[in-house]
């Protein structure tokens, strides 16, 4: 499908430039490092109940990194004008979201893959949950949060303040994944035994992401007018 | 801007002698504000019985589910003039979802600050976690967002179009939000306390759902009033602005 | 019982909606003020 291959194309040249630099992906993942030592100050690694306090601590870190990359997604096609490059090309306003949602999406899961046995090691977390579960939940809440992130972004980016309005848009809607993602991971990483709640937590983020990648695709249009 | 000054003649709103038209009823509306104001303070204090169990404090039910009630019509107006105004593209829907989301806010404010002192009063707790209040919190949020939106630099319909579908994605959100809290509320934090400050009880007295429904009509007619108050002053914001661009644009040559 | 909570929470209610429309009679009056002005440039 057209729609699908230029999206790539798009996807390809962003992570390709992405990829000469290193340049947001070393910042995320610095970030995200800092995160966690500023956590580890915050609460005491060495107690047993800080633990319970490890999946909010992972999703905290995604957000906040994931927010740095969403950021720059946008901004960086204002440099030399290229935005207007994109839409008078013969794409259209859905390949430019698909694209770039395909380009964040990759490098956050680079960032999670790099930060999260981080956590684990500095928190000293034995891993005693399923591991396949895990990657789904971080899978699908990481896809709904750079999903709605990245439409936020290209709103956000018409502001000269962007990078203050975009925390600001995407964190009120984003709670539902939150609340999510976070009780799931809970019950994952600590007791296997309710895993029928959190299927059905795993539910409700599939369906947000669903529901948010369809009403994105359709309004985008509306938000990358010239 | 128009290009054609010869068809913008700019009547000052001041002079305009058709404002009597729209004064009348704003203070319609206005006059009926206070009335319905009055009355349902009458029925609420007099008419509705004391519930036994919370006694006199129960009594803030009343404006809190009205304002709650009024906040999220203010948003569902907000949510549809949003959509007509990126199918039509007419500035008069523009206004109108701003205006009510503003209203919607200040609704909102009420129901965050009714809420935790009826917690208070009954549970002794100023927050509780209980679905509508976080729903309510995270839709206060969202609004904001949506006035930040407005508030940015640029040209007057390339806001609106974004804090259009920004107002569409907010509205979207609310019921998804809603259902997720009350879930995680009920799995992992079961309510100690049976029924939380919005929902009714068992069995609502007949002369306190009667209180309810007049306070109910009295918080309409506000919010009606100060759309209406609002939408006007908007537009007479935007004629003294074509003013002045006509002026500006006089000096130039 | 209860009646000092009912009380605090009613005037809280009463002081949004008045701030409220305070709010909006500033915006008012710094309108008014403008057309005045402009009024005069007018002249």
């Amino acid at each position: 499908m057209n729609l699908f291959r230029t999206a790539l194309f798009l996807a390809k040249k962003d992570l390709y430039s992405e990829l000469k630099t290193k340049q947001i992906l070393t910042t995320q993942i610095i970030f995200a490092g800092l995160v966690i030592v500023v956590f580890s100050f915050a609460f005491d690694p060495a107690n047993n109940t800080t633990r319970a306090v490890i999946p909010g601590v992972i999703w905290v870190i995604i957000v906040f990194a994931g927010i740095l990359g969403l950021n720059r997604s946008f901004i960086s096609e204002q440099r030399n004008d290229t935005m207007q490059g994109l839409l008078v090309a013969p794409m259209e306003a859905a390949s430019i979201y698909l694209g770039k949602f395909l380009a964040n999406f990759t490098m956050m899961l680079v960032v999670e893959i790099v930060s999260i046995p981080f956590l684990f090691l500095l928190f000293d977390f034995k891993f005693f949950g399923s591991l396949p579960y895990f990657l789904l939940v971080v899978f699908l809440g990481s896809f709904g949060f750079i999903a709605i992130g990245t439409f936020l972004a290209a709103l956000a980016a018409n502001s000269k303040s962007s990078e203050m309005l975009l925390p600001l848009l995407l964190f009120p809607i984003t709670t539902p994944i939150l609340i999510g993602v976070v009780q799931a991971t809970k019950i994952i990483l600590m007791n296997m035994e309710k895993i029928s709640s959190a299927i059905a937590w795993i539910q409700l983020v599939t369906a947000y992401d669903l529901i948010f990648f369809v009403v994105c695709f359709l309004l985008i249009d509306y938000v990358l007018e010239v | 801007m128009s290009i054609n000054l010869e068809r913008e003649k700019a009547v000052l709103p001041g002079a305009n002698s058709s404002e009597a038209k729209p004064n009348s009823i704003a203070s319609i509306l206005f006059g009926g504000t206070v009335v319905s104001m009055l009355v349902a303070l009458y029925f609420i204090f007099i008419y509705a019985a004391e519930e036994k169990t919370m006694g006199a404090a129960q009594k803030i039910f009343y404006f809190h589910v009205s304002s709650a009630w009024l906040a999220f019509m203010a948003f569902f107006v907000t949510f549809v003039f949003s959509i007509l105004f990126l199918i039509k593209r007419k500035r008069i829907f523009d206004t109108y979802a701003y205006v009510s989301a503003e209203i919607g806010i200040v609704f909102t404010i009420i129901v965050l600050t009714t809420g935790p002192i009826w917690a208070k009063s009954s549970w002794n707790t100023w927050w509780v976690w209980e679905p509508r209040l976080i729903t309510t919190l995270i839709l206060f949020f969202i609004y904001i967002a949506y006035i930040m939106i407005r508030q940015m630099d640029g040209v007057w319909d390339k806001k609106a179009r974004l804090a259009a579908v920004f107002g569409i994605i907010g509205f979207a959100d609310v019921p998804i939000v809603f259902f997720a809290i009350r879930w995680w509320q009920t799995k992992f934090h079961p309510i100690v306390f049976g029924n939380g400050p919005s929902q009714q009880g068992g069995g609502i007295d007949g002369s306190m759902l009667t209180a309810l429904f007049v306070s109910l009509a009295a918080f309409t007619i506000l919010y009606s009033y100060l759309l209406h108050k609002g939408v006007t002053f908007e537009n007479m914001k935007l004629r003294v602005e074509r003013y002045k661009e006509k002026l500006r644009a006089d000096m130039e040559q | 019982m209860g009646y000092e909570y009912m009380y605090g929470a009613y005037s809280v209610a009463w002081v949004v909606i008045f701030a409220y429309m305070l709010i909006l009679g500033k915006r008012h009056t710094k309108l008014k003020k403008e057309i005045e002005f402009l009024k005069e440039l007018d002249k």
